[in-house]
């Protein structure tokens, strides 16, 4: 069931439009990310929701009734702000109580839920603690109890975790996930980390400039980027500007001048549309030019070129290759990289090339 | 070594500030306790038993509680207001309500008289508007004495508010709206305690200022007089420095219990953080 749907929403600061005819909808029970560049829009697309900026044109339906012009404090919504925004005057014990308290609720039952919430959030013997005597993971699980604690028909989180070290990052993340799949709710997550949108989300909307560019689950996000833009932001590196199709030899190819391209349509693509492919630096095969035969030269889907720059990554190489078709980035591992200078030829395998909108 | 070094560059500033201040405040008080060289209080029994001085007293202390309950309430609100806006217009803002400070307190205090005199503009407006009959009596009472005070005043409390506001991150108001905190209720339970301390700080500047005031309670006091000039009047009208010590002492006392008692209610409502 559609739970939160925003229809046709504008936003503008000082007259300038940050979102405009903006669309978004969400199933109950689903998480999902926005994801998107620094500026797209992401935190003004959250606040929107939770209240905190008035929308200037259309309309958020949230489980069936018009929550356009409703106040904040009148939307259940629980925020986790990417400063925390803990109450430094505040135990954390009193932090996590202050929205029960609002409620009215009898003491006794507000340490009963306070307590149970820091014990899923795993911070039994901290509520005598202040915000500022813990350590940044521990606020954070004060600022996701605080707001977890209210029983929210929606929960917002901005950048969670962007304050934390890689390692604590992670688990956190999956604590994050693990909580909203227990608690059955729903939630809207903001970050710039891709790695972290995709695995603690239901559903990805990849944002640009106001816009979302595309939605859907992680894996078809990551498998098959619609547009150029969702591609390179998801590490497409290498693009081909097709120009015509002809009849190759094993079917329909794409061509560039007189390089042939084999490759897989995705469902509702047609042969008319004009695309670029899409390839990552990881999926380009690279083989020196003298360890081919000349049957293997005239395969398709191959480029000839020269090494420019060769960059030890760690686990692998990265080169930039110099074709007639332009650069190309390769990441691959081997023992002895090519060196500058070397003539290769790159592959690109049919199956792994996606199909863009320009 | 190096720190050691660097202590003797206080050294000028704490010369001046023993030989022009530290003594001679010293020296007052001392004076007070001794007459015709045998140590006596005679001084103060004969201040707290005298019925005028504990009316000078009284009105002094009213005056002070006044002008800073109602700083704070005036100032309050407004340097909410600033704190809130872009850097442009809160510099605007900022420097027409610091106004008051520049202009000279004996300037201040004649408009004052214009506007509370018994033909000033409030006066007229009131006859005028028919909600009284005949002029009241405004000037040369406490209540000018505090519109004055007041007016002298605010500047101080709202500056120092609003560098205490400008400190508490406005997602603090957000997170408590968003807990389900009315706007009213957010600012109560969070802005508030967190601005206690620029509150303490601010009440104690318009209390001792209030206190020590001189100008504006003598040009709007008329004959209703305050500890500061009592003081005045027996320096230099009566030229009876004793009792003056006295008084100063006396004033000196007071001071120092307010800053005090309000530290300890700082301590005692300090937010952590
Ligand atoms: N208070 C504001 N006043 C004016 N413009 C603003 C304000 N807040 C944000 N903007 C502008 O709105 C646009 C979107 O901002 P937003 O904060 O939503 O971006 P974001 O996607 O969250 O970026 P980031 O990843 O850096 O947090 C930006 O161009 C920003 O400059
Ligand atoms: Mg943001």
């Amino acid at each position: 069931m559609t739970l939160l749907s925003l229809e046709q929403v504008s936003v503008a600061y000082d007259n300038h439009l940050i979102l405009e005819n903006f669309d978004l909808k969400l199933e109950e029970g689903k998480l999902l990310s926005l994801l998107g560049p620094s500026g797209c829009g992401k935190t003004t697309t959250l606040r929107l929701i939770a209240g905190f900026l008035e929308a200037k044109g259309g309309k958020f339906m949230f489980d069936g009734r018009d929550y356009t012009h409703l106040p904040v404090n009148k939307r259940n919504f629980g925020f986790v702000f990417q400063s925390y925004a803990l109450f430094p005057h505040l135990s954390v014990y009193d932090n996590v109580a202050f929205g029960l308290r609002l409620r009215k609720m009898k003491e006794g039952q507000v340490k009963e839920k306070v307590l149970r919430m820091l014990d899923i959030v795993s911070l039994n013997g901290f509520e005598k603690r202040f915000p500022q005597e813990l350590s940044g993971g521990q606020r954070q699980r004060v600022a996701i109890a605080r707001a977890l604690v209210i029983e929210p028909d929606l929960l917002l989180f901005d950048e969670p975790l962007s304050n934390l070290d890689a390692n604590l990052r992670v688990t956190m993340r999956v604590e994050i996930r693990r909580l909203q799949q227990e608690l059955g709710m729903t939630a809207v997550y903001v970050s710039h980390d891709q790695e972290e949108c995709f695995s603690i989300s239901d559903q990805v909307a990849i944002m640009n400039a106001g816009k979302i560019e595309q939605l859907g689950a992680p894996t078809d996000i990551y498998q098959y980027p619609k547009t150029e833009y969702v591609a390179r932001f998801i590490g497409f590196n290498n693009f081909l500007v097709f120009d015509g199709t002809r009849q190759g030899n094993t079917g329909l190819e794409w061509t560039i001048g007189d390089y042939g391209f084999d490759v897989q349509l995705q469902a509702g693509q047609s042969t008319a549309n004009t695309y670029k492919g899409a390839i990552r630096p990881e999926d380009l095969r690279i083989i020196p030019l003298g360890q081919l035969t000349d049957l293997q030269k005239s395969l398709s889907n191959q480029v000839p070129g020269t090494v420019k720059v060769s960059t030890y990554l760690g686990r692998s190489y990265q080169f930039e290759v110099q074709t007639a078709l332009g650069a190309f980035t390769v990441n691959q591992e081997m023992d002895i990289p090519i060196a500058p200078g070397q003539q290769v030829m790159i592959t690109f395998p049919a199956d792994k090339i996606v199909m863009v909108a320009q | 070594m190096k720190i050691n070094k660097m202590y003797w560059l206080l050294l000028p500033g704490l010369l001046f500030l023993t030989v022009f201040m530290l003594i001679p405040i010293i020296l007052t008080i001392g004076s007070t306790f001794v007459q015709e060289g045998k140590p006596t209080l005679e001084g103060y029994l004969y201040f707290f038993k005298d019925a005028y001085f504990n009316r000078i007293l009284l009105t002094t202390l009213r005056v002070s509680v006044f002008t800073t309950v109602i700083c704070i309430a005036l100032g309050y609100p407004v340097a909410y207001y600033i704190s809130r806006l872009g850097t442009r217009k809160k510099g605007i803002l900022l420097a027409l309500s610091i106004f008051p400070l520049l202009t000279s307190p004996v300037v201040r205090s004649f408009s004052w008289m214009i506007i509370l005199g018994r033909k000033g503009l409030v006066n007229n407006a009131l006859v005028a508007t028919g909600i009284v009959d005949k002029p009241i009596e405004i000037l040369y009472t406490p209540t000018a004495m505090i519109i004055g005070l007041v007016h002298l005043f605010l500047p101080l409390i709202i500056i120092t508010l609003v560098g205490v506001m400008e400190n508490v991150d406005s997602e603090l108001i957000r997170a408590a709206e968003s807990l389900g905190a009315s706007r009213f209720t957010a600012l109560r339970k969070v802005l508030f305690p967190l601005t206690i301390p620029g509150l303490i700080i601010g009440s104690v500047l318009v209390f001792v200022g209030s206190l020590t005031a001189y100008t504006t309670p003598a040009l709007l006091g008329g004959k209703e007089r305050v500890i500061s000039t009592f003081l005045y009047q027996n320096a230099m009208t009566l030229n009876d420095w004793y009792l003056a010590s006295v008084i100063a002492t006396i004033m000196i006392v007071i001071t120092l219990v307010v800053v005090g008692l309000m530290n300890k209610v700082a301590t005692k409502l300090n937010p952590k953080g």
